[in-house]
């Protein structure tokens, strides 16, 4: 390898990047629109949800039930029809999202030792509300019970069960802290590859590929430097969004950067070996493209990136050990969020580094041979 | 009559660069389907089996019988037994484990004796998702516990007391058995939809441009307007056929119901189409390049397009600005369109109002899509 052929072609790269100032703009502009989806969006926390509240038994338990459930952040109680039958409505009119019906008889029922059970209505069509709202509208419930189990216990004596759950690394179970330390990886991997995906692509499309063959630069430092432009964008952009989500978001950083940089660097070769790999077997650029988005949806669905990994059907999950991602996001949450160091991600950092030298090294004998054709 | 015939032609010559290549006709044709299967297959909302050590200092039968009150919900799932604190932050810090129950000394004798029985349930909070879920579960768990606990100790000592409770029947509207799919496939077909629409236009006019054949095009009798619509026409066709396709398998294979009117399902399909189209088009008027062309198109399609349509994520928990800005993608018009005709049985006097913002987005957008690229010319 040549340094100063190198350097030239690094310098040859970023002036190609400046001749499309969008395509710039962009590359900057993609990190903060990320930033503010996942953060924002992806990263909201579910709640103030409207609730619709059917009291048939107006005692003072139902009011004291009521009240737990305004007391909540989670429910914003803002209709209170007289029957069920009004329900209806205000579901499809997406007027309230929740509904808790308290039947006549609760309290009578309770005061006799039974159980008794209290209706929470959820809309079904908003798939996230649906999965979180049963749980907030339990745990309020199981609350209310906890006092008055308490108060049993007190006044006849008996066990009293003292158990506290308590969330340890995300106390506040903020959905963003999780969110940010996964956004570094996937933006490395949104850009890298959609980046590098098109570079030999253009340049063999353009017919400058065999020009540059003709010259004395060796296939390691046409290599080199095409990729060193894109990781220098890329280490830029995931710097901005860590510092962004540490100082903006309040992401806490308990990890050690040794880590971190370790997972992020072999993250980074099978992303470029991948982008590569995808610019090498396809003809035009559209198809490098397409190629790219076939891998890439999958990947942020199947990785854990958005959706636990646990809550996937027991065939599926097995698939996701082939996801580089996968290993990348446990590296990057449990550095961020826990402190983990080296020692403790041994597994992640090793399987990452299998998958680096698999991919980097295929891309790489193909690219060879791709060029000497 | 001639303006028919040259954008006949256009749509013709549009119809053979797609057929020459397979592989858009397999992002176009196969890319959808199998974005649907791998969504509705892969994303459900119930988690099991959280991997789960336990920390049991006490040994007794009762510290026993918590835990297995713990795992008995299918929830909890025991993998390991450490014998310190130590071992719990070993097994958080590998992510061996995500849930810890520690039970103290003294637990059984004061279950048996009627004094406090110390424990704790830790819950890893760096998956939030399951983590919420984790404090649901250990909640209702340690009420049903303490609850027993208390009713035992009493018929231990000749009493018969019961402690009543109040337990949360959950109903799920519009999606009784809570499939999955059912929840996922009417929002997700209207993001697969854009995704591949956008992306699509997007490229096809900078791809004349880039290959200098858009000058050659532009010196013969056809106006610009009818190159854009000839250009659009196939993509239009195509779109809708994926709809069409997608809602078959998504009846067929997932059995999600259809209650409601498929006309307005229809109707607003095809504009929603149209709205899709007219982004690709401004974007490839704007955008000098193909790889910025691509960029644009994946960033639009997939972060406002996707993520502020509704679909996954419920908009009305996002900040203000951003619930302004959602309106400005045709993505939440269509999402309400399809949750209501597909689950809630909705028809006409629900959804006209968004079936008309989504006519006007399409007359809007196309409109400007022409203007900017007659500009561009």
């Amino acid at each position: 390898m040549n340094l100063r052929r190198y350097r030239l072609l690094v310098w040859k790269e970023f002036l190609q990047l400046r001749r499309d100032p969008l395509l710039l703009r962009l590359i900057f502009i993609m990190p903060v629109l990320q930033l503010i989806m996942f953060g924002y969006v992806v990263g909201a926390d579910v709640t103030h949800l409207p609730t619709a509240v059917v009291d048939h038994d107006r005692s003072a338990t139902s009011r004291a039930l009521v009240h737990a459930f305004e007391n909540s952040t989670y429910f914003d109680v803002v209709e209170r029809p007289a029957s069920e039958s009004a329900l209806l409505p205000l579901f499809d009119g997406t007027r309230v999202r929740v509904a808790i019906v308290v039947e006549r008889g609760t309290d009578a029922a309770l005061r006799r030792g039974e159980t008794v059970p209290v209706g929470i209505v959820v809309d079904g069509a908003d798939s996230k509300t649906a999965s979180v709202a049963g749980g907030y509208a339990a745990q309020v419930i199981a609350a209310f019970n906890a006092r008055r189990l308490a108060t049993a216990a007190l006044a006849g004596g008996g066990p009293v069960l003292d158990s506290r759950v308590r969330v340890v690394f995300n106390p506040s179970l903020r959905a963003v802290n999780a969110m940010v330390p996964g956004l570094v990886a996937t933006i490395l991997m949104i850009s890298v590859m959609s980046v590098m995906s098109q570079a030999v692509v253009r340049e063999r499309a353009r017919g400058t590929l065999e020009q540059m063959m003709v010259t004395p630069i060796s296939r390691a430092d046409y290599l080199a430097g095409k990729v060193t432009p894109y990781v220098l964008i890329a280490v830029v952009q995931m710097t901005f969004i860590a510092v962004v989500g540490r100082l903006w978001f309040g992401v806490p950083f308990h990890g050690d950067l040794v880590t971190v940089a370790i997972g992020l660097t072999l993250f980074t070769f099978t992303s470029i070996g991948l982008g590569l790999l995808i610019s090498l077997v396809s003809r035009t650029q559209q198809q490098a493209q397409q190629m790219t988005m076939f891998y890439m949806i999958p990947v942020m669905v199947l990785s854990g990136f958005m959706f636990p990994i646990e809550s996937m059907p027991a065939p599926i999950v097995p698939l996701t050990y082939f996801i580089p991602l996968r290993y990348a996001l446990v590296v990057l949450r449990a550095s961020f969020l826990k402190g983990s160091g080296v020692m403790d991600l041994w597994i992640q950092l090793v399987a990452m580094l299998a998958f680096a030298l698999l991919i980097f090294g295929v891309a790489v004998t193909r690219f060879q041979k791709r060029l000497s054709e | 009559m001639g303006a028919a015939r040259r954008i006949g032609a256009i749509a013709r010559k549009e119809f053979i660069h797609i057929s020459r290549d397979w592989r858009i006709l397999v992002g176009v044709a196969v890319l959808p389907l199998f974005q649907l299967l791998l969504f509705a297959y892969a994303i459900s909302f119930d988690v099991r089996n959280v991997p789960t050590v336990v920390f049991d200092s006490d040994k007794t039968v009762q510290s026993r019988s918590y835990v297995d009150a713990a795992t008995n919900a299918g929830f909890f799932h025991v993998t390991g037994y450490v014998t310190d604190d130590a071992g719990i932050d070993r097994a958080f810090d590998r992510g061996e484990a995500r849930v810890a129950i520690v039970i103290a000394r003294g637990f059984g004798d004061a279950i048996v004796s009627g004094g406090t029985a110390r424990a704790s349930v830790l819950v890893d909070g760096s998956e939030p998702n399951s983590a919420e879920l984790g404090r649901t579960y250990a909640l209702a768990l340690n009420n049903s516990f303490g609850r027993a606990a208390l009713v035992s100790w009493s018929a231990a000592r000749g009493a018969t007391r019961s402690i009543g409770a109040l337990e949360p029947r959950l109903r799920t509207w519009y999606n009784p058995e809570r499939s999955s799919a059912d929840f996922l496939v009417p929002g997700l077909m209207v993001v697969i939809i854009m995704i591949v629409t956008v992306q699509q236009t997007a490229v096809t006019l900078v791809r004349e441009r880039d290959h200098g054949t858009l000058e050659q095009l532009l010196v013969s009798p056809l106006t610009r307007s009818e190159l854009v619509v000839g250009k659009v026409l196939p993509w239009a066709v195509l779109g809708f056929i994926d709809t069409i396709g997608i809602t078959a398998v998504s009846i067929a294979i997932f059995n999600v119901p259809l209650r409601g009117d498929v006309a307005v399902l229809a109707v607003s399909m095809f504009l929603f189409v149209l709205c899709s189209l007219s982004i690709g088009l401004v974007i490839s008027a704007i955008a000098p390049t193909l790889e910025s062309a691509n960029l644009i198109a994946l960033l639009i399609s997939f972060l406002p397009g996707f993520m502020l349509s509704g679909m996954a994520f419920p908009l009305a928990s996002v900040p203000i600005v951003l619930q302004g800005i959602s309106y400005l993608f045709p993505g939440r018009y269509m999402v309400e369109i399809a949750r209501g005709v597909f689950l809630r049985g909705a028809g006409w006097p629900v959804l006209g109002g968004q079936v008309l913002a989504l006519a006007v987005y399409a007359a809007v957008g196309l409109g400007l899509a022409t203007v900017l690229n007659r500009r561009r010319a």
